[in-house]
């Protein structure tokens, strides 16, 4: 069995400094890898950035991750990325990673994905130019989890995002703002690739479980959510 | 909903998302009259102190009920298996 450990949103700062690190100095006797879905930091500050590479480098096993919307506020997502990769956490944008836990081999294909919405109730590609801009990285996200899910051989594949694939995990969200929580296309995508579960944060009054149209268990990581430093998911035999 | 107490919410709202000292966005703000409920999590105790600074700039004919909590970092009790 791998024993995955996952949280999302943690929103680190200065101020929070240290506050995650006794739980996770126990890291090991809880779970095989750490899966961070997004949201690191407040205002997307390399300050804030900098706590969270602390807080998260240096611990007893593999720490994959992906940024969250937070994280771009200053746009300066590809700097935060490159500074927790500089402290050992493997960042993930449109790409994968594969772990070997106890001879058995796990694939972690991730990207922050985008709202847009879901199935009938979703933004389209079409009228103005910002509306276009707004569906096309919705898009265009899907797409880029569909190549990293694709170039995985492993024989277990985790997708991890920040928004949310499916909406029954945003449910105790306002129905009125699913569509900038997540998008159906990432669900789409999980469901074409053959994936065994699908990790996201996001939303904070959302709930933990949640399955996709083609019967993929998916896992609402947002620490207001899980309400404990981190979650853990046991796969496999 | 009166239409002042909607435009009350969306204020508020707006303000502790997109005022720097707070940037939260999962806040919860219910509007009763003159009473303001705040709900939802944050990551320390000085953020919670923070929504209700903010609150008093934008609103501060309000009377502020700061029902937010400071989020839970313990190791997790359980492990869910998923076969």
């Amino acid at each position: 069995m791998i024993r995955v450990a996952a949280v999302g949103d943690v929103h680190l700062g200065e101020d929070a400094r240290g506050r995650l690190r006794p739980a996770l100095d126990n890291l090991s006797g809880h779970a095989d890898v750490l899966l961070l879905a997004g949201d690191l930091t407040r205002h997307g500050a390399l300050d804030e950035a900098r706590v969270a590479a602390e807080e998260f480098g240096g611990l007893d096993v593999p720490v994959v991750g992906v940024l969250g919307n937070h994280d771009h506020h200053s746009d300066l997502g590809d700097d935060i990325a490159k500074l927790l990769e500089d402290h050992g956490i493997t960042m993930l944008e449109g790409t994968a990673t594969t772990i070997d836990v106890g001879g058995e081999r796990l694939g972690i294909a991730g990207v922050k994905g985008f709202g847009g919405g879901f199935a009938g109730k979703c933004a389209s590609n079409f009228g103005e130019r910002e509306m276009k801009a707004f569906v096309s990285h919705t898009i265009e996200r899907s797409e880029a989890l569909r190549n990293a899910l694709a170039g995985l051989d492993t024989g277990i594949r985790i997708a991890l995002t920040h928004y949310s694939p499916i909406p029954e995990t945003l449910r105790g969200e306002p129905p009125e703002i699913y569509p900038f929580l997540g998008c159906y296309q990432l669900g789409e995508v999980i469901d074409e690739s053959g994936t065994d579960l699908a990790i996201h944060g996001h939303a904070h009054f959302g709930c933990e479980q949640g399955v996709t149209p083609g019967g993929v268990r998916v896992r609402n990581v947002a620490q207001p959510v899980i309400r404990s430093a981190f979650a853990t998911y046991g796969l496999g035999a | 909903m009166t239409e002042e107490t909607q435009y009350r919410v969306a204020h508020v709202r707006r303000a502790l998302a997109e005022d720097s000292r707070t940037a939260e966005l999962g806040i919860r703000v219910n509007v009763r009259g003159d009473d303001v409920y705040l709900s939802g999590e944050v990551t320390t105790e000085n953020r919670r102190a923070d929504l209700e600074r903010v609150l008093r700039e934008v609103a501060p004919e309000v009377v502020v009920h700061n029902d937010v909590r400071v989020a839970d970092t313990r190791e997790p009790a359980r492990r869910e298996e998923l076969r």
